[in-house]
């Protein structure tokens, strides 16, 4: 009697969890919406990725391939894009892929009346300008731009831009309204309880861009081996260790905390995910104390990078003093370099900067995914061993950008999401702080070595550019980059693949044992 | 009856307008730009100030005030910051998962603390007074977190009976969703037991103290008689009072227990609107806590007569 009773209560049970063969990911929160760039943030980005595919696509390096397109042609005066479409691409809705749904695509993203997150960069107030978006027979499409842009590629391929993704027509009703998103990616939107699960579904009819057998970031083989996939949403990190120990998890984001307890259990595989995410000490260079050079160098040196790595992220991440990520393609010898750990060196430097104890606040929040905390403690503590007057402010996150927005702190113990072209990751802290007080340094010449970079195409030039950049950031030390994001993913041993990627979940080519 | 109903109502208006003007200057009191949150860290300041200017954040808190007030007297509570949805629709919809967990609990926890706590009484300073008196305690202090988190290691992780995480709507499937209330409605019964426990016992003491008990007792009624007429329906007064409190307590802040049982009730959205300065859900939700404090409290009064017949709502 106990036994059939607990088998209903199970069958019951699961009705409300997955079907058959889903595989169960945990996410912190709900989706936004479910237009690909439009409204959006990072969890409905990595849910996005699996819908919906660009012309071209980042992979795990940081460089942009083909992806809807099969190859991309520069016109000679580097202003004319020519993107060859790959043949036998389906919508989820059965259609065929043709330019006319490109031109479409960008047509609407370029109408201010869509909202996308990135019309600023494309229409000519911000890097690039597209003068000119038009088919050219069935499977080709131009685009022109006012100005060569070094980064063009990238912008269309990165997460906040929706991917610039490739949408069916059809996914947008008579009337304007969004329905949802027919993409050409290897899982299809099925269903969306708000507040509770989305759940995508295989395409059976998908057809990977070229590759050598392996997933490779956005591009390489991205067959969906899995009958669909369920993103739950559980805020709480007790509850989703709970899932994963249970089995109703195959697949979740857990706290670096929680690795040594989970390594212990046989049925969950621990897995590291390093990101191009940035962790760093965000300094305010018109601060009084924090305006001397002198003062910022000897933050730098007081900081024992490998040790407070280690502590801050658990023993995941790796020390990494330049802004470029440690898996880029651009990350050479010259990145490796950083200020030495040096307390003697630090302490000549504050006295030859005339710095007298005065009172420097490290900004933090608590938000349980990031260790803006655990840096600050760390490194209050070793910049309190150079002399420094070190203390910490926690905030909670929309106050702390709010301050980062208004250019009122002088040092935030902050990270930065996933950019995976350096130049794109400069943009976030270099400029004029006259029109944009975010903005971090605003050197003159390191303005004009990103501008460069923005607008140099070559690889071998923006290489020589972005070395450049990192000895001068050496030398003025506008803030302190400290290690590459790195994230805690369990899953069951069940999981055979590998389901992160840039610290985010990536569930083709993964696939679950009976 | 409908005259004292009438005036209840007229009389929560003062109550409503000021928590309004409360709740609407506080919540743009807290630092956060909700449009640079909405926009993440790749906007620039001139995106960010269109996106004020589109969501009626430039104007004066004031003027948006008027505006808000002026929405909600026609019926519309705005649309949310963050997703876009109907306010109304949003928050009405958290709230009934919300209040059929809280309702379900407080309704279990009344029926067993009330006859727990009149026992007690009965038995003052017996053994089952003490037990009950340290059971109560016991529970009452227990962090309803800590205690959710082990109900559903023992019944979701050890023993497997529940599920662990998940929701089902009653209205999609009874069954199913009657097992995923099952936990947090039990975190919630055994901690607000013990509180009503307490008060049950407490005011059932007085009122045995009372002369009319003893009269009662000289008369030769049964011990069953003096309890039930004579002393239940004159101490379920101050109890019945602590249960529409805890109700109106519990109906806007059970987001720990959403949390912890992946609910997706009204707590939930309130604290997710908190961190993403969702000024439109915020104001519905707290709006809609304070109504619901309103109806419960007039509801508890309107009842109160049945059980002590020398109230009369008048």
């Amino acid at each position: 009697m106990k036994t059939i009773l607990i088998a209903g209560i199970a069958s019951l049970a699961l009705t409300g969890t997955a079907c058959a063969r889903d595989l169960v990911v945990a996410q912190s929160q709900d989706l936004r919406s479910n237009i690909p760039g439009v409204n959006r943030d990072g969890t409905t980005d990595h849910v996005m990725l699996h819908i919906v595919e660009g012309l071209v696509g980042y992979t795990a390096g940081g460089q942009v391939k083909p992806l809807l397109a099969k190859s991309v042609d520069l016109s000679s005066d580097r202003r004319t894009y020519t993107f060859h479409l790959r043949q036998g691409v389906h919508f989820h809705n059965g259609k065929v892929l043709t330019a006319d749904d490109v031109v479409w695509n960008w047509r609407r993203y370029l109408d201010p009346a869509t909202k996308w997150t990135c019309l600023r960069d494309f229409n000519g107030k911000g890097a690039v300008h597209i003068t000119d978006v038009k088919a050219v027979g069935s499977d080709t499409v131009t685009m022109s731009l006012e100005k060569p842009s070094g980064i063009f590629l990238a912008l269309m391929a990165r997460a906040e831009c929706g991917f610039s993704g490739i949408i069916s027509p059809d996914s947008v009703a008579a009337d304007g309204t969004f329905k949802e998103p027919i993409g050409t990616g290897p899982f299809k939107w099925a269903e969306w309880k708000k507040g509770q699960y989305v759940r995508l579904a295989k395409f059976d009819g998908y057809v990977s861009p070229d590759n050598d057998g392996k997933p490779d970031g956005a591009v390489g083989s991205k067959r969906p081996l899995v009958d669909g996939i369920k993103f739950m949403d559980i805020p709480d990190a007790a509850t989703v260790k709970a899932g994963l120990e249970s089995g109703v998890l195959d697949l979740a984001e857990v706290p670096s905390d929680l690795i040594t307890e989970l390594k212990r259990n046989k049925k969950i595989r621990v897995i590291v995910g390093h990101s191009s995410g940035k962790n760093l000490l965000y300094m305010q260079t018109r601060d009084p104390v924090l305006s001397k050079p002198g003062v910022r160098r000897a933050i730098a040196m007081s900081l024992d990078l490998p040790q407070l790595t280690a502590a801050a992220s658990n023993g995941t991440g790796e020390p990494n003093g330049s802004a470029i990520p440690q898996r880029s393609s651009y990350y050479d010898d010259v990145q490796k370099r950083r200020l030495p750990y040096d307390i003697a060196a630090a302490k000549k430097e504050l006295a030859a900067a005339g710095y007298k104890s005065e009172p420097i606040t490290i900004i933090a929040n608590k938000r349980s995914n990031l260790p803006s905390f655990q840096m600050a403690v760390i490194a209050q503590a070793m910049m309190q061993q150079a002399g420094l007057n070190v203390k910490i402010e926690v905030l909670d996150f929309a106050t702390q950008v709010d301050r980062r927005r208004s250019g009122k702190y002088q040092i935030i113990s902050q990270t930065i999401a996933p950019r995976l072209d350096p130049a794109l990751l400069y943009e976030f802290f270099v400029g004029d702080k006259n029109k944009n007080a975010s903005l971090m340094w605003d050197d003159p010449k390191a303005i004009a070595l990103m501008n460069a970079a923005i607008e140099e195409a070559d690889p071998a030039k923006r290489q020589a550019i972005f070395d450049q950049f990192h000895e001068l950031m050496l030398k003025e030390m506008p803030g302190v980059f400290l290690y590459d994001m790195s994230i805690v993913w369990a899953s069951t041993s069940k999981l055979v693949g590998d389901p992160v990627w840039e610290g985010n979940a990536r569930l083709w080519e993964v696939s679950l044992t009976p | 009856m409908l005259r004292f109903t009438l005036n209840r109502l007229v009389m929560a208006v003062p109550t409503l307008v000021l928590v309004s003007i409360a709740v609407f200057s506080l919540v743009r009191l807290i630092p956060g730009d909700p449009a640079a949150l909405m926009l993440g860290d790749i906007a620039q300041p001139d995106q960010i100030a269109a996106l004020r200017v589109d969501l009626g954040l430039d104007k004066s808190i004031v003027q948006q005030f008027v505006i808000w007030t002026g929405n909600v007297l026609r019926g519309d509570f705005g649309r949310s910051i963050v997703n876009g949805e109907p306010v109304f629709a949003l928050v009405t919809e958290r709230f009934l998962v919300s209040a059929q967990i809280v309702v379900l609990a407080v309704a279990l926890a009344g029926c067993l603390a009330v006859p727990a706590g009149v026992i007690a009484a009965w038995r003052q300073n017996s053994l089952a007074d003490l037990v009950l008196v340290g059971s109560a305690t016991v529970l009452l202090s227990i962090p309803t977190f800590w205690l959710g988190l082990l109900l559903l290691l023992l019944f979701g992780l050890k023993l497997g009976w529940l599920p662990v995480l998940g929701y089902v709507s009653i209205r999609d499937n009874i069954a199913a969703g009657l097992i995923y209330l099952v936990l947090p409605v039990m975190t919630l019964v055994i901690h607000e037991t013990g509180a009503l426990i307490r008060m049950s016992r407490a005011s059932t003491l007085e009122v045995l103290r009372l002369d009319y008990v003893t009269h009662a007792r000289a008369k030769g009624l049964s011990e069953a008689a003096v309890l039930w007429k004579h002393v239940f329906r004159n101490a379920f007064g101050p109890t019945w009072t602590m249960i529409g409190l805890i109700l109106g307590h519990l109906l806007g802040g059970i987001a720990v227990i959403e949390t912890v049982f992946t609910v997706p009730g009204l707590g939930r959205l309130m604290v997710d609107s908190i961190l993403a300065r969702d000024y439109p859900v915020i104001q519905g939700c707290l709006l809609l806590v304070a109504v619901s404090y309103v109806v419960i409290n007039l509801f508890v009064d309107l009842l109160y007569p049945i059980f002590d017949p020398r109230v009369v709502a008048e």
